[in-house]
């Protein structure tokens, strides 16, 4: 009873927002179709406004449970003491001010592919035409078990989704002795933003180096070497934190001694003042059953990001099944949201989604506070392989770190986030 | 007949899968270009992430828009950066991503927008 008559208030409030843009030639002034965005990160914040931008007749609705959008690029600047979680956080007001997304500030509980209906945690249904699904990573549940528990959540920071994990691992570096070492655990690739880890290790270093110079920075990788941008990264910790940053390919966090302060390691074990493991990762929970590949991540049609096993639900980001080559990060999250905003957009009109699609990324590495490095790619559609392939000759990586690229580095965040969401 | 094209097939898939081992991988066979406006729409969202929504740089970037700037300035730096005869940082590993008739349209493109929100 509660749900019809929400439900009745929603419709409401779309025919009267539909009335307002001037939507004329629908009957009883309702909209055309309804979008459902589920998670408002990168990519389905992009979607949400870019589906708005590219047919205004189209209601969109965006479920989000957080407040505000908080990035994760740029967010290991606040770790190294250079920017405040503040200088990285924007409000979803604009997307419903300037484009007219009815923005509900919940948790998606569940998805009926068959019934097209979002059930929120607060009891809400949302009835759609299509879905759009973009929750981002949640870590895989039993990898380390002690990070199971609430103990271990508590006493070992992972900072690997912006917010209040990164400001509290801020505060413990701040409140670790000099000569402490810090400890970070990456996990195997495919993880959410390749160079972040290393970024994070430069931020980090960088803030020992001026502030405690005996401290240090042990690199704990399960990868066999650094997954991205890695001579670049080796330079930033032979030039400027030599004697600060230890770097050990190979080594694959498998639990942690709480009582101890350890990582365990397959081999050994490390000890550490702060211990910051960045488990291993899989699609968002909302998103588990398009869960196709290697029980992590979800494959989609690259022409319209439609779930192989779910018509009408589109996943977008990090949860999906990476193209060869295709990184999980906020830029290419942001490229996702758009390309399906069109396919979306073309399905609800009647039309062919496009046949060639481009996506791009840049992703920009800070390395001290003044000096950054970047990785930019470009993607297009092999018809034949129906996936998306970076261009031959296209793409690379920065010569050196640069003063100039800081600059770019700063401009991209502005206009990145002003792009997802104002 | 039928039979022996299958045949034929098999073994070109033999003689592929053989040469695979050794040469790197084919070239991709990308789909051609889509410049309709709604596909020219698309392409030139992409270089919103760092230019603005529209080409409209956002607030307090110092990173010019690329809206309602002349088409023959955008064209021609477009095509200086994919040729590597204007220095960047990265906008020479991006704009050979494209293709010249592209780069044309997305000039086009940016050209018709207002500077304006």
């Amino acid at each position: 009873m509660i749900i019809r008559r929400r439900e009745f208030l929603a419709a409401g409030a779309a025919m009267a927002a539909a009335g307002l843009a001037g939507c004329a030639g629908m009957p009883g002034g309702a909209s055309k179709a309804r979008v459902v965005v589920v998670g408002g990160g990168y990519a389905g914040a992009t979607a949400a406004k870019y589906v708005r931008l590219f047919d205004p007749s189209i209601e969109v609705v965006l479920v989000e449970p957080n407040e505000a959008f908080v990035s994760c690029p740029i967010s290991n600047l606040v770790l190294g003491g250079f920017r405040t979680i503040g200088d990285i956080t924007t409000p979803y007001t604009g997307l419903q001010a300037n484009h007219g997304v009815r923005v509900v500030r919940d948790a998606a509980t569940a998805i009926d592919a068959e019934r097209r209906e979002v059930r929120l945690a607060r009891g809400e249904v949302l009835r759609y035409d299509r879905v759009i699904v973009a929750p981002g990573i949640e870590f895989i549940p039993g990898a380390l078990p002690a990070l199971d528990t609430a103990q271990g959540q508590e006493q070992v920071l992972h900072a690997w989704k912006a917010g209040a994990q990164t400001v509290a691992l801020r505060r413990r570096l701040e409140e670790m002795r000099d000569g402490g070492v810090y400890v970070l655990a990456i996990p195997e690739a495919p993880y959410r933003c390749p160079p972040g880890p290393y970024e994070r290790a430069c931020q980090v270093a960088a803030y020992f180096k001026a502030a405690k110079p005996r401290a240090k920075v042990l690199v704990l990788d399960a990868n066999a070497n650094i997954t991205s941008k890695g001579p670049l990264f080796r330079k930033a910790w032979e030039s400027l934190y030599a004697g600060i940053v230890e770097y050990r390919p190979q080594s694959k966090a498998v639990d942690v001694d709480l009582r101890a302060g350890t990582v365990k390691l397959e081999l050994d074990d490390v000890k550490g003042d702060v211990l910051n493991v960045i488990p291993p990762m899989k699609a968002g929970r909302i998103a588990d059953p398009y869960i196709t590949a290697n029980r992590r991540w979800c494959e989609v049609d690259w022409l319209t990001f439609e779930s192989k096993v779910a018509p009408g639900v589109h996943v977008l980001g990090d949860a999906t099944q990476s193209a060869p080559v295709m990184p999980k990060s906020g830029h290419m999250a942001n490229a996702h949201g758009k390309a399906c905003a069109a396919a979306v957009v073309a399905m609800l009109n009647g039309q062919a989604p496009n046949p060639s699609p481009t996506l791009t990324n840049t992703c920009y590495s800070f390395v001290s506070r003044t000096q950054v490095v970047h990785v930019a790619s470009v993607h297009k559609y092999d018809a034949a392989a129906r996936t998306f392939k970076t261009v031959p000759g296209a793409g690379g990586v920065s010569g050196a770190a640069s003063e100039m690229e800081a600059g770019h580095a700063h401009n991209w965040a502005r206009n990145i986030w002003a792009d997802t969401l104002t | 007949m039928p039979g022996f094209a299958r045949l034929t097939a098999t073994f070109a898939t033999l003689a592929a899968g053989g040469a695979l081992a050794a040469d790197p991988p084919p070239a991709p066979a990308f789909a051609a270009s889509n410049l309709s406006p709604a596909g020219v729409r698309s392409m030139a969202a992409n270089c919103a992430a760092c230019h603005g929504t529209n080409g409209r740089a956002a607030p307090g970037s110092t990173l010019s828009g690329l809206a309602g700037k002349p088409r023959d300035e955008l064209l021609l730096a477009l095509t200086q950066f994919k040729q590597g005869q204007r220095p960047a940082t990265l906008m020479h590993q991006l704009a050979k991503g494209y293709t010249d008739e592209e780069l044309a349209a997305l000039a086009d493109h940016f050209a018709r927008q207002g500077r304006d929100r």
